[in-house]
């Protein structure tokens, strides 16, 4: 396995340090949300230095706010770059979302209209966070419940767009990719078909919530069968991808999740078997 | 015309503040809910998170009210308090003050709220080492005069009006907490984290006085003074302290 590919992985909680501590477990690498380790010390850093001496680990923030119309928080830039240089992630993502504006934080992940101004500015802002870190980010579909007057392409559209023209790479969300297509009428496979194949980098997989007319991401559910089959559409267009499962909250014992992971290794198996076969 | 997006961005968190409906034209009509139901989601989960926030940083302050009592704080300090910080570990730290002025004649919910503010921020604090009683051992008689002892970068005072370590440690055991009581002397509570965990003991005044002067950077030998000058046998109580303090793991520097 390489760095572009390192395998099959899951969201570090804290839930878990004693699980990783004690004993190797069956994942390739770890996925720690970078907010809960900008802290001045104790028990968050120390847990992440004991994990890292044994597992590859990327980073996952969720207050970069990339698509703010305010500025990028420097303070928040300088801490991304120390966690950065003490950890050496396989890499760094975020959202591509905003949280707030104005120097208010809504600490929620919210959309953004699809438009040209945008797209320029999420661009800007990318390029500036690529410069900082010497290297490209991830950005993640967010998944979302509304829609602006003022988009002008739709999601997957802008999601390429920005990857392309700021030259970054993607995670792609598909549970969320698959509770935005619910919430708003749209063909979550155009969607996937749509995306630029190799900025694909990583994939999240991950329970919501099914309200019946709607769907809310709530990460608190094992994986649902139509997000599995999408996994598999995923695998069959974009190949080999470092695929976690993220669970944020119902925290399960860990070897419920490790049984989770171990499906989404089946299906890439089967996915690439049968990519072969008709090779 | 696309309206600026720093508008349409303004008038969405407005909506979540409920300071303002200027962004309900600029959302998608369609779908199987309607515009309100799509804002409505938004406007929930700002709410949940922080409030879940809250749940967990003053969980002992949770417990201690009840869930309705809490949730109604909670709700209403999110109103008068939006976020403004970036880490939502920043998120709350007005709330003690906040609960004062709410039950000005309940001020042990203030304070029991202070401690588990500061036990948190214990938790995560910066790091140093703790340091062992024998670290004195080389000093000279005249470097005594001039010593400075450093507490950890975790170390918090709190003064304490009630009974609250009680209340908080009857709480953690998940027992029944005992009545809120004044204390009849003056005391304070000294927090700190040793290895990962914080810690907590109650102490006297003077302790109080000594730990502060020494967190201000105070020499060794003027906080005997100041101490001399309030209590009878200031010496023995501070050989006393001396020994609790490095066996507490509460001294991260020694500066001659």
């Amino acid at each position: 396995m390489s760095n572009h590919f390192p395998g099959f992985g899951l969201g570090l909680r804290p839930e878990h340090y004693a699980d990783f501590l004690d004993a190797r477990q069956p994942v390739d690498w770890l996925e720690l949300i970078s907010e809960n380790y900008m802290v001045p010390g104790g028990k968050p850093l120390a847990m992440l230095d004991a994990i890292r001496a044994d597992y590859p680990v990327a980073l996952h923030g969720v207050s970069l706010s990339i698509g703010s119309s305010d500025p990028l928080d420097r303070d928040y830039l300088d801490q991304l770059r120390q966690l950065h240089r003490r950890v050496e992630p396989l890499w760094v993502s975020d959202h591509l979302c905003w949280t707030g504006v104005g120097g208010r934080n809504s600490h929620d992940l919210l959309p953004l209209p699809y438009s040209e101004e945008a797209l320029k500015l999420v661009v800007a802002h990318v390029r500036q966070v690529q410069d900082l870190l010497g290297e490209r980010i991830l950005l993640e579909n967010v998944s979302s419940y509304l829609e602006f007057m003022d988009s002008v392409m739709p999601e997957w559209d802008f999601v390429r767009a920005v990857a392309e023209e700021a030259d970054c790479l993607l995670l792609l969300d598909v549970n969320n990719i698959y509770v935005s297509s619910v919430n708003h009428g749209f063909d979550a496979q155009a969607y996937l078909r749509a995306l630029p194949a190799t900025r694909v980098r990583q994939i999240h997989l991950a329970g919501h919530h099914d309200h019946g007319d709607y769907i809310v991401d709530t990460h608190d559910h094992p994986v649902c069968d139509a997000v599995w089959a999408l996994y598999a559409d995923a695998c069959c267009l974009f190949g080999e991808v470092a695929t976690m499962i993220e669970r944020d909250d119902h925290i399960p014992p860990l070897p419920e999740l490790l049984a989770e992971l171990d499906q989404a290794r089946a299906i890439a198996a089967r996915v690439a078997a049968e990519r072969q076969a008709v090779a | 015309m696309n309206a600026p997006l720093v508008e349409v961005q303004r008038d969405l968190h407005d909506y979540l503040l409920d300071v303002g409906d200027a962004v309900l034209p600029r959302i998608r009509s369609g779908g199987r809910i309607n515009v309100a139901q799509r804002l409505g989601i938004y406007h929930n989960a700002y709410r949940v998170r922080l409030a879940d926030t809250l749940r967990d940083t003053y969980e002992k302050t949770w417990s201690y009210l009840g869930d309705t009592r809490f949730d109604a704080c909670a709700r209403a300090y999110i109103d008068a308090h939006p976020p403004r910080h970036r880490s939502l570990r920043d998120y709350g730290a007005q709330f003690p003050d906040w609960l004062d002025a709410q039950f000005p004649a309940d001020r042990d919910i203030a304070e029991l709220a202070r401690m588990d503010w500061l036990l948190r921020q214990a938790f995560d604090g910066p790091d140093a080492a703790a340091l062992g009683i024998e670290s004195l051992a080389p000093l000279a008689a005249e470097q005594w005069e001039t010593l400075i002892l450093h507490p950890l970068p975790t170390l918090a005072l709190l003064p304490l009006q009630f009974n609250t370590p009680a209340i908080w440690t009857a709480l953690e055991r998940g027992e029944t907490p005992p009545v809120a009581q004044r204390l009849d002397d003056a005391a304070g509570l000294c927090i700190w984290r040793r290895e990962w965990q914080p810690h907590f003991r109650t102490i006297e005044a003077q302790e109080f006085a000594a730990l502060q002067a020494l967190r201000q950077g105070m020499r060794f030998a003027d906080v005997c003074q100041s101490l001399a000058a309030g209590c009878d046998d200031a010496q023995g109580r501070l050989a006393q302290y001396l020994h609790t303090w490095f066996a507490d793991g509460l001294i991260a520097g020694v500066a001659v």
